[in-house]
């Protein structure tokens, strides 16, 4: 294992890209590093020809990566729509990675986002020693990978202000960016195009204007179809996680995660699994994300602090705090369900003592 | 002979073309389908102009309606296509499989036979019912071995697979070769489970093919179903199925052309050889060539006629993503997934619930067909039909609203028409509420279903004509009720249906149940409905003074036995004989007939005084009589002190006073002479006593609404404390000091001079 704390994508499964790459005999567009249905292939995981086991990155409906990979090859614009925790951003880091061989083109959009993190910046010290060159200019991820073709990342694209989205439409309906300072413009080599990931829960989002809106396709990802699908999901990535940390505790038992799962399903979605009895739902959204890290900070709990074990008291904190994030209202509605539902199931006493034990 | 047989999918527009085509080079002398052949002689309409598919041929038994068949056609089934070749080329066409007089008779067989299992173990007749159902759509269509083939292919599904390979196909060399040695396969490896019926239809259909040949006939093209066509080409010796065919039975067997929709094509009508998406077939069969470009157009204008903003640059992409979806997924052309996906990607960012829009109006495309005027139909469908057309009410396959103003002629006489439908038993029309006041508006929502044939069909027995059937078959309801409340469910019915003989039948029968019955409440039941009746003779010109006079002498029985049922009641009888009570007198008052009021109101003095009446019915005669403004004052007073006096129990007075107040706390608060009494009596009542028949009054007061029950409290509070002394009410706020302070201001003003003490 490296130093570093979290590998890109395209490092992490750099074996598999090669793989991939190996035995991938479609066309490829232009500057691709895989063609359109080994791109697929990557996401979804499968065997290859060569008994390669490609791991599963997105869990979910084939049909939607397909989508995604088809807007690509044409010269519109992805935008990938969901939930907070839906696999957006890991669906758009893949991507990237798979395509272009590089994940590291991304604009993080926030409230602060400004234009000059779009478009270009300048370098002040040299704007003024040299006047408006090409060497005072700061390029942005955004120019760059015009420049060489590649994928470019847009994350959290409705935290942008609307005036400064609207400096994407020209990059992507005109494929150029123009530098009136320099009276040149960038324009974009084949292979270049955004992915944007927005999601549709938070409040004060800036909405796309719909110039831009027309400019991208729309990919909704879901929320997990069934609980299998959902457990399956956070087994992966746990086990990545404690691959990537380095944590010496003992992987989680397939019970534990499923407990967790059901638990967020059953608040997210205000009933029990059973069907039977209704549930005042939380304010926040206890995505497939919000379980994974539960269950990453349950085996760090137990890894420093605990026997190496994962116990139900190592997982608590991390639940009541993925589930309480209103202070007054979440605290009445967890306690409910705590002495509602959790009490009541009698392979859950132990969860239920740790619970007790904490509020 | 020479035999070419065509093995295709029911209903696939790519699969229709292809017959097309092979039919049109071979140039054939006879066409061979599989098809009933009892519907040979019907088949001549197919060229008809007036015929517009989507029509299907109704098969039934006329003796046992039970038993019917539809077997639909599109314009893109292969079927239709082919009969309709042989009939633009005048040549002979001939259905080839198993008549259905045959199929109805074995069913029967069987169905006997099992029943005399199942009576040996459980007697039940509602099984019968729901076999017949089952059995209604044809077994044959139902298999879909095909499946095996798309998995080998790496498909999810039959269907799918079947598309792309057969139906969206350009280039048909050979294709129906392929189909035959893909079946005979299929065939081998997997055996269909009814054999016994598959042998004797493909039998049947070789047997066919042999007369065909007998007839000196040289070329036939065969179209059947692809999974038959194996069958057809190694014909087995003529002996076997000769045997096979031997001696079946035979029922007596009737063909229709009937219009059908596109709904009911697709799958989710459970209809078993149903597709998915008929509009999207009607499509790519006008438009083979279509790329989605004008696919993605429609879905466009659609979009935009519901106000969604959609520019031709949507249009171009969403096609463009079609397209390198379909090569991504190594498709040779976007099928209907493709371009769905593009549509939702890119025309309704990623929205669903537009997705549904299309899928109604688009994929389905819910369409109704035309069959001629002139086909030879049962009366009763063809007077359905003129008077459909005269009124301006088409039958249509989506619904559609329609108000009615009874005022108007035409209007009233659709609804009469409606009306006359739904006691046939054809819910064409559905009555809903109307917004507004008025008795003369009707708000109908209208849609057809292609089964109602058979239900028409059914109720030819009764008469050829929408008035005549509707009237026998009420009239034979009539005869077969037993209780007055569904009789008098009928006649609401009928009244708006304009059917007088139908009336006075029901009329008649009903004088005769209520003369029969021993039960005043199931007369109580029934008059205010027949009140209601009764008052609709404005609108609708319809002679309400036959039902006037019924509900008259029914008043007049209940007003002779009311006071003997009032006796000896259990509380909820009580509770239920005053609600009655308080719709009959509601009734009454509707009807403003003196004859009528009277004796009303000297049965309810009857109840009223009578001794043994229960005490909450009682109460509430009393009450109704102070209501009619007939118990006033003294007489009021003097009744209620009765019905509140020390010698009655506690918890009968408490009865009596919770039927005297029933519904309504303001006669209360209004009356203050009757406050007092009640106040006084309240106020009498030793602790235990009072906590005895607390319960009673509380369910009293229960009923009052909130605004009442807090003046009634108020007025309470203030009656208390008015009870002691009698202080001045308004001296309590006064302070003269201060008052005298004001005065000479107030003089001033008034221009006065007085001397200051």
């Amino acid at each position: 294992m490296s130093a570093i704390l979290r590998g890109h994508a395209e490092q992490l499964y750099a074996q598999e890209l090669e793989e991939l790459k190996k035995q991938d005999n479609g066309s490829r567009p232009e500057n691709w590093l895989l063609s359109p249905p080994a791109v697929v292939a990557y996401l979804m995981g499968g065997t290859l020809k060569n008994g390669f086991e490609v791991s599963p990155k997105y869990i979910g409906n084939r049909r939607l990566m397909e989508i995604a990979v088809a807007t690509l090859t044409t010269d519109r614009a992805l935008l990938l729509y969901g939930l907070p925790g839906t696999a957006k951003s890991w669906v758009s880091e893949h991507l990237s990675a798979a395509i272009s061989g590089d994940s590291t083109m991304m604009v993080q959009g926030t409230a602060g986002t400004s234009e000059e993190s779009i478009r270009y910046g300048w370098n002040y010290a040299r704007l003024l020693a040299e006047g408006p060159t090409e060497n005072a200019l700061v390029a942005t991820p955004v120019m760059r990978a015009m420049q060489l073709g590649k994928i470019v990342r847009i994350e959290e694209l409705t935290r942008i202000g609307a005036d400064v989205q609207d400096a994407l439409i020209t990059i992507l309906s005109e494929k150029s960016l123009p530098i009136p300072e320099l009276n040149t413009e960038v324009q974009a080599v084949r292979g270049f195009n955004v992915i944007a990931t927005a999601n549709n829960r938070d409040k004060g989002v800036n909405e796309l204007s719909s110039a831009l809106k027309r400019r991208f396709n729309t990919v909704i990802l879901p929320v997990p179809d069934s609980i299998e699908e959902e457990i399956n999901i956070v087994k992966r990535r746990v086990e990545s996680y404690e691959k990537v940390m380095q944590l010496p505790a003992e992987l989680p038992a397939l019970q534990e995660i499923r407990r967790v799962v059901t638990m967020f399903r059953e608040l997210r979605n205000g009933v029990t699994a059973d069907g039977k009895t209704k549930i005042k739902t939380p304010s926040g959204t206890l995505s497939t994300a919000e379980a994974i890290s539960v269950m990453n900070s349950g085996l760090s709990m137990a890894a420093y602090f605990g026997d190496g074990r994962l116990t139900a008291a190592d997982l608590a904190a991390g639940i009541i705090g993925a589930v309480i994030k209103d202070p007054m209202q979440d605290k009445l509605i967890w306690q409910e369900y705590v002495e509602t539902v959790i009490k009541t199931r009698d392979e859950w006493k132990d969860l239920y003592r740790a619970c007790r034990d904490l509020a | 002979m020479a035999t070419h047989v065509l093995g295709i999918r029911h209903h696939g527009p790519g699969s229709a073309r292809n017959v097309r085509r092979f039919l049109e080079t071979l140039q054939p002398d006879i066409v061979l389908v599989e098809g009933p052949p009892d519907a040979d002689p019907i088949l001549q309409w197919v060229n008809n102009a007036a015929m517009k598919p989507p029509v299907a041929i109704l098969c039934f038994q006329p003796d046992q309606l039970l038993h019917s068949v539809f077997y639909p056609f599109a314009e893109f089934s292969p079927e239709w296509q082919a009969i309709l070749y042989a009939r633009q080329h005048n040549i002979p066409v001939r259905f080839m499989d198993l008549p259905v007089a045959h199929v109805f008779a074995l069913e029967q067989q069987w169905q006997e036979k099992r029943d005399h299992e199942k009576a040996a173990s459980t007697p039940s007749t509602s099984i019968t019912h729901a076999a017949a159902t089952d059995t209604a759509p044809l077994p044959a269509f139902t298999h879909d071995p095909v499946a095996h083939l798309a998995r080998a292919a790496g498909f999810s599904d039959g269907e799918k697979w079947w598309e792309h390979m057969f139906e969206f196909r350009q280039d048909n060399e050979q294709v129906f070769e392929a189909v035959t040695e893909a079946m005979q396969v299929l065939r081998e490896a997997y055996p269909k489970k009814d054999a016994y019926m598959e042998r004797l239809r493909e039998a049947w259909m070789r047997k066919t093919i042999r007369q065909a040949e007998k007839e000196m006939y040289t070329t036939a093209a065969v179209i059947c179903g692809a999974w038959h066509a194996p069958a057809l080409q190694n014909m087995p010796k003529q002996k076997e199925d000769n045997d096979l065919l031997k001696n079946l039975p035979k029922v007596k067997v009737e063909c229709t052309w009937i219009p059908w929709t596109y709904n009911r094509l697709s799958f989710d009508s459970g209809y078993g050889a149903g597709i998915h998406s008929p509009g999207w077939y009607h499509h790519t069969w006008h438009y083979p060539a279509d790329d989605g470009t004008r696919w993605m157009a429609k879905v466009a204008a659609l979009l935009r006629e519901k106000q969604m903003d959609t520019s031709v640059a949507h249009v171009i992409e969403a096609v463009r993503l079609a397209e390198s979806l379909a090569a991504l997924r190594g498709l040779s052309k976007a099928g209907l997934e493709e371009l769905n996906e593009a549509t939702l990607s890119v025309l309704c960012h990623g929205e669903p619930m537009l997705l549904e829009l299309i899928h109604n109006t688009l994929i389905v495309s819910d369409t109704i067909g035309e069959v001629p005027t002139d086909i030879p139909k049962p009366p009763l469908q063809s007077d359905i039909e003129k008077t459909q057309k005269r009124l301006r009410l088409p039958a249509t396959a989506d619904f559609k609203d329609y108000t009615l103003d009874l005022r108007k002629e035409n209007d009233l006489e659709r609804s009469i028409f409606l009306h006359r439908l739904q006691l046939l038993g054809i819910p064409w029309g559905e009555n809903q509420a109307v917004a507004g006041k008025g008795t003369f508006k009707e708000q109908w929502r209208l849609q057809w279903e292609p089964e109602y044939a058979i239900t028409i069909i059914e109720k030819g027995n009764w008469g050829n004509t929408v008035q005549e059937a509707a009237t026998q078959y009420v009239h034979h309801q009539a005869q077969e009720a037993n209780s007055l409340t569904m009789v008098c469910g009928l006649l609401a019915n009928a009244m708006p249906a304009a059917l007088p003989q139908a009336v006075e039948t029901l009329i008649h029968c009903i004088n005769n149940l209520a003369a029969a019955t021993g039960d005043v409440l199931q007369l109580m039941e029934v008059v205010p409905g027949l009140v209601n009746v009764a008052r609709y003779g404005n609108v609708r010109n319809t002679d309400a003074d036959m039902v006037t006079n019924i509900t008259s002498s029914m008043i007049i029985r209940i007003c002779i036995s009311l006071p003997a049922a009032c006796t000896a009641l259990d509380e909820t009888a009580a509770q239920a004989l005053t609600g009655q009570l308080y719709k009959m007198d509601d009734a009454i008052r509707l009807l403003q007939q003196s004859a009528i009021t009277e004796p009303w109101q000297q049965t309810l003095y009857t109840i009223a005084r009578q001794d043994s009446a229960t005490p909450m019915v009682k109460g509430y005669a009393t009450r109704l009589l102070a209501d009619h403004q007939l118990l006033q004052g003294e007489a009021l007073m003097q009744c209620f002190y009765f019905g509140m006096s020390h010698a009655q129990t506690p918890a009968s007075s408490a009865a009596w006073l919770e039927g005297f107040l029933k519904g309504s706390g303001t006669f209360l608060l209004l009356d203050p002479q009757l406050w007092h009494v009640i106040h006084h009596w309240v106020s009498q009542l030793t602790p235990a006593v009072f906590e005895e028949v607390l319960p009673l009054l509380r369910r009293t007061f229960s009923h009052f609404t909130p605004a009442e029950r807090r003046k009634l409290g108020e007025k309470a509070k203030q009656t208390n404390r008015q009870a002691p002394p009698t202080t001045n009410q308004e001296n309590d706020a006064f302070d003269p000091a201060r008052a005298w302070r004001g005065v000479p201001v107030v003089l001033q003003l008034l221009g006065i001079q007085i001397n200051k003490p």
